[in-house]
């Protein structure tokens, strides 16, 4: 049976690699030498720092921040901003270190997906990533109820057109659907299970009379994030929510949710905002949330398939920690990644492997090389450097592999997190598959701007030439090992490694010719004939299906 | 699950007659000339699916006549007006009154093709409790399965499966040399997946530059593959790799070979102001491109296009005017790409080997919201193109005095529609069937009439469009100088067109002569008229229909 028992022992080098992988955007070498040697408990525990604090993003047409105050005249349009926020997120993931923060922030995002071409103002987006990064390592039932005041969320979802009288659905189906409870199985009309299409209009009501806070300067007093408002009308009171009871069905226990201070028969307004904060806790009540919610988690750390085994063994009890734990998030993720099922380490059985069976997302295919080779991107001096290399180098790039970065083709996000059976399948189809093959070519010709500048590269021979990283270039057996060891996720066949050091890296030529290259090349300075073996067999290796997975 | 179970569920139009053109109709019998025809032979016949992503407010598109008033007391900020410039375009007179419906304005095209007998329209397509989440609804739909039922297949993927035994080891072959099925894009629906193993269709967006991309990558897979997880995942992509590089070089060839029709223009933008995502028409290059491999040979037999943006629960129509907005660009969209498409395969010598059809997951519910919009509903109807259909109008208008939690009831399980196409279109037999799992949908009492059958089918469908004349609105009008009067006869016949004053007195004989099939336009100089109102008739063969227009100074 499938354990979540913790592991005991030490990591290892393949377990550690498994572990940096899956739960950051990619170690390099150093760091899965330093995890290797750690207990598995203390190589999760050294995961979990709190993020850095951080800048806001500058625009290039004034050189300074544009989040407080608002934009103006001055900024380049709101389009070009969100591009810039793209990059300025990303940026942060790519120089995240080892930590599980900045993947549980981009968790949230791909949970909790909106569009960005359906969010008018660029800071609503800088806010809901501030918002993502303020409870990464937090408390999962405080970011929903934070979400749904969310001034992108408001937009993105018409939560902002839904008023008292003129109910607008949209946020309050996807909020059960997506969000929280979760869709279950269809039990006759209307009914499914964990909710009902009456619950979708109760649920509606409740989020009804909130609008835009265009100023972005009412802030929630707990995260201390700009967030939206209670629409006031002329007045005090919420003027446009709907004050009347909202009684729900019997899979909320027929709760009744209505304002606990009302004047004229409007609610005031801390009422209103206790509404979503009761509807939060209703739904979280639910034994089938926790769940939901833990699927997810598993889905996007551990594998795609959830046997009746895994439900029974894993979901149920880790959902149990997470009520246990009233719905923090890192007493979850310590337990799932210090298990034995995690490290397939629960079962004699060999053919229910996890190491490996994930396909990378393009984000953690391209910040995953980027990281593990060390790329030098560009930092923020340079602000049309900084935007066009992140542009270039990965955010088209991830285009390209079926990822449109914040810009999903649904409201339910990106395919590979919601779509069943195939989920992360989803990122491999002929185009994306052959794109992230091409990606590996460009990354090593490098990446130039629009005035054929090199904005970044990989330099393969800079990093075969650090002994820190390669141990004896000279050998080609240890080259090889010790690359291909780092970089695919399990061991190859005796034939497969011929592949790559016969006939990708010595052109099927001796061994010795090798040696001799290379001391050529030591002594003459000269890396012509090296430098295009190297390059081809890290292409190789990238161009491979072995490296598409995690 | 037990298939059999699925007898028991389709309560939806199975004890009723089914209705074709307000008649009731038998379905296409099992030993007909079209089904043995279609059976028989290894046919070229291909489908063409267009996905409208979102969730297509039927309503809107087609809106119930006989009930306009509870029509538009359900939608008043968003009902498409019955008079004014850009009311709703009668689709069909010889309709009876019960099924009288009119299509959005800026659906022109559609209504064109009708008139030629190319359209099938089915009334309140859905399943028994639709789903109200898209996410699910669209899978459903992809499946094939009731409510209730989880696949891990699609209904396309199973067919083709079957068809095709051995994929995709045994394909490319001689006489498949081409994808199953093709999905214009980047990815590759649940629609086209089988139940184990790589999907049965490639998606690509332009021949060329996916050959090219194709061929600069790759190295050598490995050559075993371990019977575990990992080894599942690396066989998923070592398998989409390898059927890649097989087709990319055979597409690219066949498109190059292809060619569109000189004469037909695709249209690219709506011709009036929608909210800047709507106004190019993303349907056009898909299409065009489908026509463009089939003309080069493609023998792909289901290709899978999509238009997103239906999802309308806010400014579904301008506020201003709710014959405009995102909804009206995404009809025209339809409507004149396929005319386009339509036009494009009868030029290429194409059309009777095509059947186009459109499908949303759900419609949107009978009264708006307060956004100018509409959340989520339920049944709503499809639309079929093809020279082939049996055009008409197959079951009736929704009844908006019947409604189901507020919503449509269904009149006919979108598996009867499906289901129908491929064996009376396709040529399934019956193990085709139920390998497909459809094959309940296709008795005699649920199968629907929308193939036209063999020989019959020349004279219903001379018959269908002489039923059909059209004479278009006098522009301008009011007129001061010129009044151009422009018809449309589908039969060569002596056409009289007169003038008449109020008093039924004719002032101008403009056409008295034999004309041939086709639009006419005729321009009359009206300066001499003294203003006032008066009647234009047209006369052609045992057609006769009378207009209004005024002439000011």
């Amino acid at each position: 049976m499938a354990s979540l028992n913790p592991l005991a022992g030490t990591l290892g080098k393949k377990l550690a690699t498994h572990l940096l992988r899956r739960a950051t955007f990619g170690p390099a070498k150093n760091d899965i030498d330093i995890w290797a040697g750690n207990t598995v408990s203390q190589g999760v525990k050294d995961l979990f720092k709190a993020l850095p604090a951080y800048d806001p993003p500058k625009d290039p047409a004034t050189g300074a921040d544009w989040i407080n105050p608002k934009p103006t005249e001055a900024n380049s349009p709101q389009e070009d901003l969100k591009e810039h926020l793209n990059v300025w997120w990303i940026d942060k993931m790519c120089h995240s270190g080892i930590s599980i923060g900045e993947k549980m922030a981009f968790f949230y995002h791909t949970h909790f997906t909106t569009i960005k071409s359906r969010i008018r103002f660029a800071p609503a987006i800088y806010y809901q990533i501030a918002l993502f990064r303020y409870y990464a390592l937090g408390n999962f039932k405080e970011i929903t109820k934070k979400i749904c005041m969310d001034n992108a969320m408001l937009m993105h979802l018409d939560g902002q057109l839904n008023e008292v009288g003129r109910p607008n659905e949209n946020f309050g189906r996807e909020f059960l659907e997506l969000y929280s409870i979760g869709k279950g199985v269809q039990k006759g009309p209307s009914d499914y299970t964990n909710y009902t299409e009456e619950d979708v209009v109760e649920a509606a009501r409740v989020f009804s009379g909130f609008g835009i806070d265009e100023d972005f300067t009412g802030t929630d007093p707990e995260s201390g994030l700009v967030r939206g408002r209670v629409k006031t009308g002329n007045g005090t009171l919420a003027a446009r929510h709907d004050a009347g009871a909202k009684i729900f069905s019997k899979a909320f226990q027929n709760t009744v949710i209505e304002p606990k201070e009302m004047i004229d028969g409007k609610a005031t307004e801390a009422a209103a905002l206790d509404e979503i904060s009761q509807l939060v806790d209703m739904v979280f009540d639910q034994e089938e949330t926790a769940r939901h919610i833990c699927r997810k988690l598993y889905r996007f750390f551990v594998y795609y398939k959830i046997s009746e085994e895994i439900e029974q063994d894993i979901i149920i009890p880790l959902a149990g920690t997470f009520r246990d734990n009233n719905f923090e998030i890192q007493p979850v993720l310590e337990q799932l990644l210090s298990s034995q099922h995690f490290y397939d380490q629960d079962n004699s059985v060999n053919t229910d492997d996890i190491v490996g069976a994930v396909i990378k997302s393009p984000l953690e295919l391209v910040l995953g090389t980027l990281r593990f080779f060390k790329v030098e991107i560009t930092t923020d001096a340079d602000l049309e450097k900084y935007y066009e290399t992140y542009y270039r180098a990965v955010i088209r790039e991830l285009k390209f592999h079926g990822m449109d970065f914040y810009e999903p083709f649904e409201v339910a996000g990106y395919t590979a997190y919601h779509q069943a059976p195939s989920y992360n399948r989803n990122w491999i189809s002929a185009n994306y598959l052959a794109e992230r093959y091409k990606y590996a070519e460009n990354l090593l010709n490098g990446f130039y701007g629009e005035n054929d500048n090199l904005l970044c590269k990989l330099n393969v021979m800079e990093y075969v030439a650090d002994p820190k990283n390669i141990s004896d270039p000279s050998n080609p057996e240890k080259l090889t090992r010790e690359l291909t060891e780092y970089l695919l996720p399990q061991e190859i066949t005796e034939e497969r490694f011929n592949y790559f050091m016969n006939t990708i890296l010595l052109d099927d030529l001796s061994i010795m010719n090798w040696k001799s290259e290379w001391q050529q090349y030591q002594l003459t300075g000269d890396d012509t004939n090296v430098r295009v073996q190297l390059e081809r067999l890290v292409k190789a290796i990238m161009q491979s299906p072995e490296y598409q997975l995690s | 699950m037990n298939r059999r179970s699925f007898l028991k569920k389709i309560p939806i139009a199975a004890s009723a007659p089914i209705i074709l053109n307000g008649l009731p109709l038998n379905a296409l019998a099992r030993g007909s000339a079209l089904y043995k025809m279609a059976a028989e032979s290894d046919n070229d016949r291909i489908i063409v699916l267009i996905q409208l992503h979102g969730g297509n407010d039927g309503l809107n598109m087609l809106v119930p006549v006989d009930q306009y008033s509870n029509y538009y007391n359900l939608r008043p900020n968003i009902a498409i007006p019955d008079h004014g410039a850009r009311r709703f375009i009668n689709l069909d007179s010889t309709l009876p009154v019960k099924d009288q419906m009119g299509l959005h304005p800026d659906m022109k095209g559609v209504k064109e093709l009708y008139d030629q007998g190319k359209v099938a329209v089915v009334q309140g397509v859905g399943y028994e409790n639709m789903n109200g989440s898209h996410f699910r609804s669209r899978d459903i739909w992809f499946m094939g399965g009731d409510y209730n039922d989880d696949y891990g297949s699609g209904w396309m993927g199973r067919y083709l499966d079957h068809l095709y035994p051995g994929y995709p080891d045994a394909f490319p072959s001689e006489s498949m040399p081409d994808p199953l099925g093709l999905e214009i894009g980047t990815a590759v629906s649940l629609a086209f997946h089988r139940a184990n193993g790589i999907p049965t269709a490639v998606s690509v967006d332009n021949p060329d530059q996916f050959y090219n991309l194709i061929n600069s990558v790759g190295g050598l897979p490995p050559e075993s593959v371990a019977n575990t997880h990992y080894g599942d995942e690396l066989q998923w992509i070592m398998d989409i790799e390898k059927k890649s590089n097989q087709y990319a070089g055979r597409l690219k060839e066949v498109y190059e070979q292809g060619r569109n029709s000189p004469g037909v223009t695709y249209p690219e933008k709506y011709p009036f102001n929608a909210p800047g995502g709507a106004v190019n028409n993303p349907l056009s290059a898909q299409l065009k491109m489908i026509a463009r491999l089939l003309n080069g040979g493609v023998k792909t037999k289901i290709f899978l296009a999509r238009i997103g943006g239906f999802d309308t629960h806010a400014d579904q129509v301008e506020s201003y005017d709710p014959t405009m907005g995102k909804h009206a660009a995404l009809l025209y969209h339809i409507s004149s790409a396929v005319k386009a498409f339509q036009d494009d395969l009868k030029g290429l010598g194409l059309e009777h080997r095509v059947l186009t059809m459109t499908f949303s997951e759900f419609g949107r519910r009978p009264a708006s919201n307060g956004s100018w919009g509409t959340d989520h509903g339920t049944s709503a109807p499809m639309l079929i193109f093809g020279k082939e259909v049996n055009a008409g109008v197959v079951g009736t208008n929704p009844d908006l005095n019947n409604l189901e939690r507020n919503n449509l009831k269904s009149q006919f399980d979108y598996r009867q529609v499906f289901g129908s196409v491929l064996q009376d279109w396709m040529g399934a037999s019956d193990p085709d069937m139920e390998k497909t799992m459809l094959e309940d949908f296709v008795t005699p009492q649920t199968k629907l009439p929308l193939i036209s059958d063999g020989l019959i089918t020349a004279v219903e469908k001379q018959d269908f469009i002489e039923k059909r004349f059209r004479l278009e609105n006098c522009y301008p009008n009011p007129a001061n100088s010129i009044a151009v009067f422009s018809y449309f006869i589908n039969r060569h016949s002596f056409v009289s067109l007169n003038i008449l004053d109020t008093n039924g007195k004719i002032i101008k004989e403009v056409v008295k002569e034999q004309q041939s099939v086709g639009s006419h336009e005729v321009m009359v100089d009206v300066s001499q008229f003294k203003p006032g109102a008066y009647i234009y008739r047209i006369k052609a063969g045992e057609w006769e229909v009378a207009k209004r227009f005024v002439v000011v100074r």
